[in-house]
């Protein structure tokens, strides 16, 4: 029934097998998009700086190499393997998200990053393909605890802590990890009746977080008076550039919001710039392509040969799919602002890498899928 | 391997799962469509609002014609000179060349160059040439707008009519601002996109609303007969020594001013340039360049004197209370209640008819012809001269008369009115009286403005001003022209008398208050043809030095100038015997 013929279940390494060509164009036109969006959002703040037009993008192709690189790499390595490494895997998360905590209280300001020789690192991006490598393992090896709520508890104690660790400085990201091991918990759990509750518990934690700090309620004003809250300027001028997009847009490379009118336009902000530019039609045919990949995603989780890599792939669907919602809810004022990046498009290294990173796994289970047909 | 299968419970959730975020997604399709179809006209144009930069384009101003189409005052093609903070790359050099080449103060370009503004003008009415030098040196930030100048080809002539514009091109005095709404054009624009530090976007789609040119005002003035008045006006002004000279020469039928003069005049072209050197330049403060533009003709008000004396004799005439025959005796002075007042012959003019009285000026004869009026009937005659009201004439301040109370009219102040003395009246109140006089009784509105134009010279509207008619019966208005040109051929005003000419007038020599100053205003009042005048002109010599009789220095000034604009104006001679 398998294709175990390939490889055997303990090896380290996986040659041939079924890889998912669909997935990997999907990848690839998504990630060539983004680089043009990049460009096309970032030449003016590039030049304005005094870097080549082409600077923000060419640093963002750097990385896009580096994380194919790393996506083919993953994609021969026997995901099962990295059950094994779980639990090793969280611990040096928690200590990266520790030590740049630390380091963010003694440079007396917020910090994301781990910087290593010229690479900066942010680890909250690496904790999510490792919450999602361990609410897997955990959900298969320790399977029984889905069914009390205590257990429930346990399993996710080292993840919670990751998030916790990751809501002190950002509070959306670690919004999109919750996400992650709800939606794990939810696929491998046999009740809902004990979901409910953690979903309960993570709602009202979120609900505490968002208006019991200062700037985060702020965020809430923002979003409910956009053209009066002193912190809606970004909002209203991202739905200027939506609203300018019209159908069929302004075409590529027209946006005028991009022009020092629309703050992080070539990030956070980036899907504003590609529905002024593209117009509505652009903004389908982006989502179009996020819909078509997530739904090969569940057409390999569907096939693969174990539940961890069933697990894997719906945490790596879950973390596109949220964040894909999320951007999209902030850059449209349906959600109050939050920075969530847009998988693939939105510059930013390490988000980038990790992401290829994650699709890497998936491949990798894709290669040990069953194929019925 | 079995135990751990993805199981179809798993597959389930999975597709449950997936359905959830496809809801979602659907969620943001619709939000997106809501936005960006239903929503983008509204978004899209709130936008342009912040990406818009207007940049005004100037509306040319309308030109002043005179009567003939000679261009007085015009548009010369400038340009206005304004820094934006943001854009400047190199402040120092943007500092040290304009500060160069528009020779301003270094200190005050810096100021206004590294003030942190969206724009600021550095300069207006730069020269093109200068500006096109700036241009060629394509300086970030620097940017240069077309403009106009208000320009002057005359420099002063008929500057107190006229007036100048101010840096916006805005009417200050005169004909320029009361005539501001015809001659302002609206400014047009260019829309353009901009990015957020307001740099325009190559390239990006331009919306141009022409801007609209003022209309031109053709006026009633006439450049010949204003060079000719100004320069008779300097020339006696010189000999005399004296502070002014006005002379203001009007169609007594319609009210049309062919000339108004009120040397010195000032140059139009530097109206901030003071115009005497009796102040160091330094010291010249706003009050007196106030008082160089003013227009002494119709912004102060004078004694008349005896020219006055028309209107006296006008008023008994109309109520019937003297003939021309009617004979007076002059001793030299009349007694009015317990004052004696003198008449300007001392010694006394002895017997004399009305004619006469009127032909030598004496005082004697009007005190008691005013005395026969009466204060109440000289009143009312002096209210349908339009004495009491302003004239209406079209430029801004004119000043009004300054008049006893009737009830505070007493024998001594009718007596002195008579003859011209104890109120004040403008010159150009004393004009339009006049004209009531000679013209067989209308009232007119002294004016300047004949026509609006438009941009091709096309008549857009002819101007009206109001007329009374039949203020004074035409009887009246006969014997009047015949005695005031037997001032002329006989009288006092013989000095006015032109060979081929009819001209009638009156001659005054007023004593300024204090009357122990010594100071005069001589001045003469004349028209021509006599019969049926068509020409009427006025002369106020201010404080002149020396010989300060009307008769003697002003009249002879009024000849002159009718020998040239009579037969300008095209009136033949007439066989006069």
């Amino acid at each position: 029934m398998g294709n175990s013929r390939h490889t055997t279940k303990n090896s380290f390494w996986v040659k041939g097998g079924f890889i998912d060509y669909q997935s990997v164009f999907l990848t690839f036109v998504i990630v060539l998009f983004g680089l043009m969006m990049v460009y096309s959002a970032s030449s003016y703040r590039a030049i304005r700086s005094g870097y080549p037009g082409t600077y923000f993008m060419t640093r963002q192709a750097v990385f896009a190499v580096v994380g194919f690189i790393g996506m083919y790499i993953i994609s021969r390595i026997n995901y099962r393997y990295l059950s094994n490494l779980s639990v090793i895997l969280i611990y040096i998360a928690i200590a990266m998200l520790v030590f740049v905590l630390i380091l963010g209280r003694a440079s007396h300001g917020a910090t994301r990053w781990i910087q290593i020789g010229p690479l900066q690192l942010q680890p909250s991006e690496i904790a999510k393909p490792i919450i999602i490598i361990y609410m897997a393992d955990a959900c298969v090896k320790r399977s029984k605890y889905l069914n009390t709520i205590a257990g429930i508890f346990k399993l996710i104690f080292l993840p919670i802590i990751c998030i916790g660790l990751i809501a002190v400085e950002n509070l959306s990201t670690a919004i999109v990890c919750f996400a992650i091991v709800v939606a794990i918990l939810f696929v491998a759990s046999p009740k809902l009746f004990n979901l409910m509750i953690l979903g309960a518990i993570g709602v009202g934690a979120a609900a505490i977080l968002a208006f019991g700090v200062g700037y985060r309620s702020d965020r809430f004003d923002a979003w409910l008076h956009p053209e009066t809250s002193e912190s809606g300027f970004q909002t209203m001028q991202s739905l200027y550039a939506i609203g300018s997009g019209g159908f069929f847009g302004r075409g590529l490379g027209n946006s005028i919001q991009k022009l020092g009118f629309l703050p992080e336009s070539h990030n956070d902000m980036i899907f504003s710039v590609i529905c002024e530019e593209l117009g509505l039609f652009g903004a389908l045919v982006v989502i179009a392509l996020f819909i078509m990949l997530i739904f090969r995603f569940k057409f390999i989780a569907d096939g693969s040969v174990d539940s961890f890599g069933g697990f894997i792939i719906t945490g790596v669907i879950t973390h596109i799919a949220v964040q894909l919602i999320v951007n999209i809810g902030v850059v449209t004022n349906t959600i109050p602002p939050t920075g969530v990046t847009l998988p693939f498009i939105s510059y930013g290294g390490t988000s980038l890498v990790f992401m290829l990173a994650e699709i890497g796994l998936v491949l990798s289970v894709s290669r040990q899928m069953r194929l019925t047909e | 391997m079995c135990m751990n299968v993805f199981t179809h419970h798993n597959k389930l959730r999975l597709l449950q799962f997936f359905v959830i975020a496809m809801l979602l997604v659907s969620v943001m399709i619709t939000r997106l469509f809501y936005i960006m179809v239903i929503k983008s006209y509204e978004y899209g144009s709130a936008a342009v609002v912040i990406q818009e930069r207007e940049r005004s384009i100037k509306a040319p101003r309308g030109t002043l014609y005179d009567r003939n189409g000679v261009v007085i005052a015009g548009n010369k093609a400038v340009c206005s000179i304004s820094v934006i903070h943001s854009q400047v790359t190199d402040e120092e050099r943007v500092i040290k060349e304009l500060s160069e080449r528009l020779s301003m103060d270094e200190a005050e370009v810096r100021k206004k160059v590294q003030k942190v503004s969206s724009r600021e003008k550095i300069k207006s009415n730069v020269d093109k040439s200068v500006a096109d030098d700036i241009r060629s040196l394509n300086l970030a930030g620097v940017m240069i707008d077309d403009d106009y100048k208000r320009y002057y080809p005359y420099s002063s002539l008929a500057s107190k009519v006229i007036g100048f514009t101010g840096a916006d091109n805005q009417g200050i005095v005169g004909i320029e601002v009361e005539y501001d709404d015809v001659l302002m054009g609206i400014n047009g624009s260019i829309n353009t996109l901009t990015d957020a530090r307001g740099v325009e976007i190559e390239g990006a789609a331009e919306q141009r609303v022409e801007p609209i040119p003022g209309n031109n005002l053709v006026l009633t003035l006439d450049v010949n007969i204003q060079m000719y008045i100004e320069q008779a006006a300097k020339k006696v002004m010189e000999e005399k020594n004296a502070k002014r000279v006005c002379i203001i020469v009007m169609n007594p039928q319609n009210g049309e001013i062919y000339g108004m003069a009120d040397v010195p005049e000032y140059n139009l072209n530097e109206p901030f340039t003071y115009n005497k050197d009796d102040i160091p330049a330094d010291e010249v403060t706003q009050d007196d360049l106030n008082n160089m533009w003013r227009n002494f003709c119709i912004n102060d008000t004078y004694e008349p004197g005896s020219t006055f004396k028309i209107v006296t004799a006008t008023s008994a005439f109309e109520e019937g209370v003297v003939s021309i025959d009617d004979t007076f005796y002059c001793p030299g002075y009349k007694l009015v209640g317990d004052r004696r007042i003198k008449c300007h012959k001392t010694v006394g003019h002895g017997a004399e008819t009305f004619k006469d009285g009127i032909m030598n000026s004496c005082n004697p004869v009007f005190m008691e012809v005013g005395a026969r009026v009466g204060a109440d009937n000289f009143y009312k005659n002096m209210e349908k001269l339009g004495l009491f009201e302003k004239t209406g004439v079209d430029l801004p301040g004119e000043a009004g008369s300054i008049f006893h109370k009737l009830e505070n009219v007493g024998e001594v102040e009718l007596a002195t009115m008579s003859f011209g003395q104890s109120f004040q009246i403008t010159p150009l109140q004393l004009m339009r009286a006049v004209s009531a006089v000679v013209n067989g009784g209308t009232l007119v509105t002294p004016h300047f403005g004949k026509y609006i134009t438009d941009n091709n010279n096309n008549i857009i509207s002819e101007l009206q001003y109001e007329k009374k008619e039949g203020v004074i019966k035409t009887e009246t208005s006969e014997t009047m022209k015949y005695l005031l040109e037997a001032v002329i051929s006989e009288g006092t005003g013989k000095n006015a008398y032109l060979p081929g000419y009819s001209i009638g007038g009156k001659t005054a020599t007023s004593e300024k208050l204090p009357r122990s100053s010594n100071k005069y205003i001589s001045s003469f009042i004349g028209f021509s043809p006599a019969e049926n005048p068509t020409v009427l002109t006025l002369i106020l010599i201010d404080e002149p030095e020396g010989v300060y009789y009307g008769g003697t220095i002003a009249a002879p000034v009024v000849g002159d100038v009718y020998s040239n604009i009579l037969p300008y104006l095209g009136i033949e001679k007439e066989d006069i015997e």
